[in-house]
């Protein structure tokens, strides 16, 4: 099987939407998110992200989502 | 070479776009509350089963679970207390051709509407209700609702609660629902194959979603932050198929390491005899063959031949 592809990907976080309630950086299991200051989260580990998505379906604002790095720049 | 699996659920983006208003947005809901989940799960199973919005109406009552209405971008009705279920069935009396989704907190559902659910039930039209099961009246500030579980503190039962909660599952059973599933926010990609398959089947389809409020009944009962009452769930609800259980180590939803272990064989109760207090959640029952009754509710079509007589 393919092994899992990782540095690819892209977080972007809507911050006019995010709330802060930590759920995403609780449900990150690679330890790519980590609150900031204020409780918003930063991708400093983002070269971890293996895009399970688990942050973006356990968002319930809408305020984060994972793409390709590729397919943001185009956009 | 296997043709990809079918996505199993949508780009943010996406939903942002085609199925919320985001004029609307951000909620009003406190941080870290379920019902954005809940609602991302209604729009994904709508997407999944290939329904235009505009044939998609959603329903909703009084309480944070009717503002959902207002972020959906369905056609939306936004009615009275507990009420919600008998705009349903007069909206699909009157439109037949619509998929009605009825969104009801717990408050809304069993306290004040539970006369209008028991009886919607009854009636067996092809309506699909997804009720919120917070434990709390959240809007109003937190006090013991229906489902409040036995020792749990709320503002008005600040000993603990010590009635019994309703059981909406033997309540469905009993009015005549035609599918009951049980999910958590914990367990979202249940959650929307739960929504999925209510939406696929005929007559009355009842999905119950235990959601968390930190905010008024968390931080009451020792679970003050949101990923913590939603680790709660992976441990207070049991799969009801037992050969699913075992997939239960699968890292799709917070797990707490001090889970009990699951008991062992010899350790089995008398059959019949329910030892396990948590709730069971999946698809609890479904009916077969014909429960949809909308067709008796219109005037059957005159024989051909009797208007020319008149």
């Amino acid at each position: 099987m393919a092994s899992v592809v990782r540095g690819v990907y892209h977080i972007e976080v809507y911050r006019a939407l995010c709330k802060a309630c930590g759920l995403c950086t609780a449900w990150c299991p690679q330890a790519v998110l980590e609150p900031d200051a204020e409780g918003y989260p930063l991708a400093p580990g983002l070269a971890n992200c293996i895009n399970c998505k688990l942050c973006e379906r356990h968002c319930p604002d809408f305020a984060i989502e994972v793409s390709l790095a590729a397919v943001e720049k185009r956009a | 070479m296997t043709a990809p699996a079918p996505p199993t659920q949508l780009q943010t983006s996406f939903i942002l776009r085609e199925y919320l208003r985001p004029q609307m947005l951000p909620s009003t809901w406190c941080p870290g509350c379920g019902l954005g989940i809940i609602l991302s799960s209604i729009a994904q199973a709508v997407h999944f089963r290939g329904l235009a919005k505009d044939q998609v109406a959603m329903v909703s009552g009084i309480g944070c679970t009717g503002r959902m209405s207002g972020y959906a971008d369905f056609n939306t009705l936004h009615t009275t207390h507990g009420r919600a279920p008998a705009f349903a069935t007069g909206l699909k009396l009157a439109r037949p051709e619509l998929t009605v989704i009825t969104v009801m907190g717990d408050g809304d559902a069993m306290s004040i509407g539970g006369n209008h659910l028991v009886h919607a039930m009854r009636r067996n039209l092809g309506l699909v209700a997804v009720v919120v099961n917070n434990s709390v009246y959240g809007l109003t500030g937190g006090q013991l609702s229906p489902t409040t579980p036995v020792g749990g503190h709320t503002t008005t039962a600040r000993a603990g609660s010590f009635e019994r909660p309703m059981n909406l599952e033997a309540l469905a059973r009993a009015a005549g629902a035609a599918f009951f599933a049980r999910a958590t926010v914990n367990h979202s990609f249940g959650l929307t194959k739960m929504v999925e398959r209510a939406l696929s089947g005929p007559g009355f389809a009842l999905v119950e979603v235990i959601s968390n409020c930190h905010v008024l009944y968390g931080k009451m009962n020792e679970t003050p932050e949101a990923a913590g009452m939603m680790m709660a769930m992976d441990a207070n609800t049991v799969r009801s198929n037992p050969t699913l259980q075992r997939r239960a180590r699968l890292p799709v939803r917070l797990t707490d390491a001090e889970t009990p272990a699951v008991p062992a064989a010899d350790a089995r109760p008398l059959a019949g005899v329910q030892t396990d207090t948590r709730l069971r959640r999946g698809v609890i029952f479904e009916r077969r063959g014909r429960v949809d009754y909308s067709g008796r509710y219109y005037a059957q079509s005159a024989p051909p031949g009797d208007d020319e007589a008149a």
